[in-house]
């Protein structure tokens, strides 16, 4: 699956400037895409305009060539599994329940469970590592488990794509990395799978490509290498940065400077 | 507790208060005098009791007890809030309104089809207020003005109630307190005829909403990516809620509790699944009302106690029970 | 403001219920009796009735069977030599020889099945919008029902001479009411020779609640010699401060039970206890007129 951006501008209503501003990128087909930026700089917007979600005043959307919001909502949500960044769970929910949803845009009118439907939850969540969780209620999850489970109800509805806003947003270490390396190796078995995420270094370290935003306009786009250049991100972030390889992983690494140094520094 | 076995248990215990309420009742007769009643045999007011007065008050009672348990899960859904229920949209204010203004004009009078009437207008005008300020925004309906505009239209229409009776002689007074505090003595077959017309169609097309409505409880962002015509499902099921809320209003009065609580009960017994939760609602508020019923006509007769008072009574207790179950596992 | 879809949608909303207000009414009943208002017919022994709603309700013949929801209708016909006649009372009924007859509840909610199963050929009720699910159920049932007003003494006279045709006692009904009125007339010529008193009728509380004109209470008064303190209220019933009635100069203080008067009201006022006696008018108003005068008399006693 593809997703592309052509001269992208987004207006939201009774703001005075877009919140994109003449985007065009492409997100590979099979890949590890990363979209990354200072907050605010549109990386949420950018994600819900490929997917359909916002009204586009001018330029293009497109999801497999078609426009956005020409697709049928279940045909993309037959394709397309989209965590986005928070949910509000109104009501007690068992973990299976949550992930079985992910079937919604491939049951019949009846909404029975077939073979087919229970195959394809244990295999996501198995795939998610969250079998044995599968009776909990998702309320006592822990945010890295909830997170697993939400990633689980997204590859049970099947797609050939995942998009996910910020997945890893306030997890620990062993979280973070179990989510990184499940969407890694989601990549690498042909699945289109596109991020935001706040976390340079492991954007650097699993993403395919990376695309920089900021204030609505694409500043960096490309492999790793390219983007992780001190010059580039300084201007972006608006701070003083170095820029090198991490020794144990040989990909770029950023590390922030003081402003001011401390006496004797 | 299985969803199979709760819905057995619950058309059993409907089927059992029915039938309970067909042979009990304010007055004494034997099961002998109920059956021949039935049959279509024995004397003119024996026949007239089950017939006339007994069994079209069961049906009322389950069509009004369901169609409000139904519209209160349908409204703790749609506005993801385990406080909301049936009258939270003004309904109940709006009713109330067109009930006391023919009332105070004096045209109640001896029909009997002029304060439903007005008490349905009221309702509907009501919902298409609240509806009204909630899309005024945009083209989407949010669920948060929604509830705020209910809570300021049912506000209004308390102070309109409140003017027109400050304003009327203390006949008209009585009478609008008692319709309001509800009841369901007004009973007839015609009025579970046209009652039923309106609820039956109602709860079997908000039935069909169950699945979108569980993706709902997890949000609209999501629901909308697993596929779900979000604003279509939101606008459907909160008309058809308001809609059953107003049908029951309008023949029965203010009748509280039941739209809040035995959702709450159904989903401590069986989850959220609304596939469940929706049609054991529905049985679970019909059994409930019916057997409510029964209970404020014979525990203390000749004298009626208003229903109302006994869904609260029995209904509290119950529910604490249940709450205290599932929090002590 | 209500866009034309909606005007479509609210009209169809509301069709079930207008198809059944506009469906054809079963007006007129087996045994000749009719419930609809509409005007009388004049076959043989058949009674027409307008009650205090203004219907028109005709009876076959005299009622035999009358269930009274309203206790002075109760006393009325007690009083018209009916007694026999009632077949079930109301918990409000606390006439004694009312007391072996089966209660069907309170006059305004009271149980449709004991009503039924009373059998009655006419029930008594209360005008006025007070309880509209009665009226409707007796409609529905075919029991053929007249509403009373009891808050005057004209709605008094009015509902002796209702119940009198109704039971076939018309006679004795003129009679009475003839001579409730000389009482009533005899009350007020030895009154009018009287300096007026100042009265209040205080139904209890603190704010203390008065009567004010249009009441019964405030007829007799006027009637018996004495002069309503609160004649100027803007109601019939309503609550006055303390001071206000303290202000007014009351001569005498009348209440239906002097256990509910606030002890700053009654301080210094001379008060009578009259119990029920003058809460709603029956075929005892010139009795009761008689009481109110006596009270007034200088020195009078009850």
């Amino acid at each position: 699956m593809r997703f592309t951006a052509q001269d992208l501008v987004v207006r939201y209503s009774g703001r005075g400037h877009a919140a994109l501003e003449g985007v065009s990128m492409e997100v590979p087909d099979g890949s590890l895409y990363a979209v990354l930026g200072p907050n605010g700089s549109g990386k949420s917007t950018l994600l819900k305009a490929l997917l359909g979600v916002l009204p586009v005043s001018a330029g293009a959307a497109r999801v497999d060539g078609r426009d956005a919001s020409a697709w049928p909502r279940r045909e993309l949500a037959r394709a397309v599994g989209v965590v986005p960044q928070a949910e509000t769970i109104a009501f007690p929910l068992t973990v299976r329940e949550m992930v079985a949803m992910g079937r919604y845009p491939w049951l019949g009118p009846v909404g029975a469970e077939g073979e087919k439907d229970r195959a394809a939850i244990a295999r996501a969540l198995e795939h998610c590592d969250v079998s044995d969780l599968a009776g909990r209620d998702v309320m006592t999850l822990s945010g890295g488990e909830l997170q697993r489970v939400r990633i689980a109800r997204a590859l049970a509805q099947e797609p050939r794509a995942l998009v996910l806003d910020e997945p890893t947003a306030s997890l620990d270490i062993r979280h973070e990395m179990a989510i990184l390396e499940l969407l890694r190796s989601s990549a690498d078995e042909g699945m289109t799978v596109l991020v935001v995420t706040h976390s340079l270094d492991l954007a650097a370290r699993f993403a395919d490509r990376m695309l920089l935003l900021a204030d609505g306009r694409v500043t960096a786009e490309g492999p790793p290498a390219t983007v992780m250049e001190s010059a580039v991100l300084e201007a972006v972030y608006r701070w003083p940065l170095a820029v090198a390889p991490d020794p144990a992983t040989g990909t770029p690494r950023v590390t922030p400077l003081r402003r001011s140094l401390p006496p004797g520094a | 507790m299985s969803r199979l076995g709760l819905g057995a248990a619950l058309l059993a215990a409907l089927a059992a208060a029915v039938v309970l309420g067909v042979r009990f009742g304010a007055v004494d007769l034997t099961t002998g005098e109920v059956l021949a009643a039935l049959a279509g045999g024995g004397p003119e007011w024996q026949r007239q009791i089950v017939v006339d007065l007994r069994l079209p008050r069961l049906l009322l009672g389950a069509l009004v007890g369901g169609g409000l348990a139904l519209a209160g899960a349908t409204f703790q859904a749609l506005l993801r809030n385990p406080l909301a229920e049936p009258y939270i949209l003004g309904i109940s204010g709006g009713a109330s309104v067109g009930a006391v203004l023919v009332l105070a004009l004096g045209l109640a009078g001896a029909t009997s089809w002029a304060l439903p009437l007005a008490a349905l207008a009221g309702a509907i005008l009501a919902i298409a207020l609240v509806f009204r300020v909630a899309t005024a925004s945009g083209r989407t309906l949010d669920v948060r003005v929604l509830l705020l505009a209910g809570v300021v239209v049912a506000a209004f229409f308390s102070a309109c109630v409140a003017f027109i009776l400050s304003v009327s002689e203390a006949r008209t007074v009585q009478g609008a307190v008692l319709w309001i505090m509800g009841s369901l003595a007004g009973a007839s077959w015609s009025g579970v005829g046209v009652t039923a017309a309106y609820t039956l169609p109602a709860a079997g097309l908000l039935l069909t909403l169950a699945r979108p409505l569980n993706l709902m409880a997890i949000g609209e962002e999501t629901a909308h990516y697993l596929g779900a015509d979000v604003e279509k499902v939101k606008r459907t099921a909160l008309a058809l809620a308001a809609l059953l809320t107003a049908a029951g209003v309008a023949v029965a009065g203010v009748i509280g509790f039941v739209g809040l609580v035995v959702p709450h009960a159904i989903r401590l017994l069986v989850g959220s699944d609304h596939r469940a939760l929706l049609p054991l609602s529905f049985l679970g508020g019909a059994t409930f009302l019916v057997l409510s019923d029964i209970v404020a006509q014979v525990v203390l007769a000749p004298t009626q106690i208003p229903v109302g008072v006994i869904t609260a009574f029995v209904g509290v207790p119950l529910f604490l029970v249940l709450l205290r179950r599932s929090l002590i596992p | 403001m209500l866009g034309s879809r909606l005007r479509v949608a609210l009209t169809a909303l509301l069709l079930p219920w207008t198809v059944q207000a506009c469906g054809p009414a079963d007006d007129a009943r087996p045994d000749g009796s009719r419930t609809d208002g509409g005007p009388p017919d004049r076959s043989a022994g058949a009674i027409s009735l307008s009650d205090a709603d203004g219907r028109w309700v005709q009876l076959p013949g005299p009622a035999a069977r009358v269930l009274s929801l309203v206790p002075s209708a109760t006393q009325t016909l007690a009083a018209l030599g009916a007694a026999s006649l009632v077949v079930a009372r109301t918990d409000h009924d606390t006439v004694s020889w009312a007391q072996t007859l089966p209660s069907v509840g309170g006059g305004l909610q009271p149980s449709l099945e004991a009503i039924v199963a009373a059998k009655p050929d006419l029930v008594v009720r209360f005008a006025g919008p007070q309880d509209t699910r009665t009226p409707a159920a007796l409609d529905e049932l075919g029991i053929p029902h007249v509403g009373i007003r009891p808050d005057r003494i004209a709605d008094a006279l009015d509902a002796i001479l209702l119940l009198g045709a109704a039971t076939g006692r018309a006679a004795a009904a003129d009679s009475l009411v003839r001579h409730l009125q000389a009482g009533l007339d005899s009350v007020r010529a030895e009154a009018a020779g009287r300096e007026p008193v100042r009265v209040a009728y205080v139904l209890g509380g603190d704010p203390p609640w008065v009567a004010g004109p249009g009441t019964y209470i405030h007829e007799l008064l006027e009637l018996a010699g004495g002069e309503n303190a609160f004649a100027d209220l803007g109601s019939l019933y309503a609550a006055v401060s303390v001071e206000e009635f303290l202000a007014r100069d009351i001569g005498l203080i009348l209440t239906p039970d002097a256990g509910r008067l606030g002890a700053r009201v009654a301080a210094g006022l001379r008060v009578v206890e009259v119990g029920d006696a003058l809460e709603f008018p029956g075929p005892g108003v010139a009795e009761a007129a008689r009481t109110v005068s006596g009270l007034l008399r200088p020195g009078g006693r009850p």
